[in-house]
């Protein structure tokens, strides 16, 4: 999982200095190339709440400069900030009681609405919704943010085979509820 | 499903997702939440070697074969006492070498996990 490109070895490079030298700047700069990233991990966890997200994404950062002793270079330093990004979501969400966010994971599979080219986005975003949360976090990982099964499996802490299942599931149930749009754009390439 | 199947979901959720989110101010607002950074107390390490040199100087100080060695190395005529004691330094000092370069190849080069 070690990242072998030179964009991982600066990122070790910054983390080395911050921790021989307290280089702040350095520290600014891993920041800067990854904050992009982290927050929009989070406002997809959230389901697109900027500012909650936002609060988590400041609190994930200011953990990663308290432990950043702690990074052993083990996964690449994306990977290590998501996952501390996703403990940090995990704890925000034990502590908020309230079940009208609970997703419920056992929803009965119905077609998202009729085919509509301007909806798309938004019936993705419906189907995604009707995942499982464990599905809905697998996907998000693997598909949009370009993760292995490994790194997902790192950052979520989940066994390598259940992130696979979760992924295959996922795919399957999202597949089923936006059936209609690919019938459309099939029907759309035959025209 | 088959891999078509997979790449069209997995092509519409890539299309779906924004990207990363512009900084807007983000860095600069953490940056002046940044505590100072605690350092690590020096006091052990440093307690540690002192009590580690004062034992073995200690255990060392009433033993022939240090004493003959030292007596003769500062007579100007080494002894085999000597030679022993200088192979003893050595090798310490090569075992303390080989577990520096040990720890420095550990902290550059980051290890693989394992699956």
């Amino acid at each position: 999982m070690a990242d072998p490109t030179g964009a991982g070895q600066v990122d070790h490079a910054l983390v080395a200095r911050v921790l021989l030298t307290d280089d702040r700047r350095a520290f600014e700069q891993l920041m800067r190339w990854h904050q992009g990233m982290v927050r929009a991990q989070l406002r997809r966890l959230l389901h697109g709440d900027e500012a909650r997200a936002d609060d988590l994404a400041q609190e994930t950062f200011l953990l990663a400069w308290r432990k950043l002793d702690q990074f052993r270079g083990e996964a690449r330093f994306s990977t290590w900030l998501y996952r501390i990004a996703y403990t940090c979501f995990l704890q925000a969400r034990r502590k908020q009681s309230s079940a009208a966010e609970a997703i419920d994971g056992d929803a009965p599979d119905q077609r998202i609405s009729p085919p509509d080219a301007v909806n798309l986005r938004l019936d993705v975003e419906r189907a995604m919704r009707r995942l499982s949360a464990a599905e809905h976090e697998v996907l998000l990982h693997v598909v949009q943010l370009g993760l292995s099964h490994d790194e997902a499996a790192y950052v979520l802490a989940m066994p390598l085979g259940t992130v696979k299942s979760h992924a295959n599931r996922g795919k399957a149930r999202l597949r089923t509820l936006l059936a209609d749009w690919q019938v459309t754009s099939q029907e759309g390439r035959g025209t | 499903m088959n891999d078509e199947a997979e790449d069209a979901v997995d092509a519409l959720l890539r299309e779906n997702f924004e990207g990363p989110v512009a900084d807007d101010g983000f860095c600069a607002s953490v940056m002046d939440r940044l505590p100072a950074r605690r350092r690590r107390n020096q006091w052990p390490m440093a307690a540690g070697i002192f009590a580690g040199v004062a034992t073995c100087w200690f255990s060392l100080w009433s033993a022939p074969l240090a004493s003959d060695g030292w007596r003769d190395w500062l007579s100007g005529a080494p002894s085999a006492a000597t030679m022993t004691l200088f192979v003893a330094m050595i090798s310490m000092t090569v075992l303390a070498l080989a577990w520096t370069i040990a720890e420095a190849d550990d902290r550059s080069e980051p290890r693989r996990m394992v699956r």
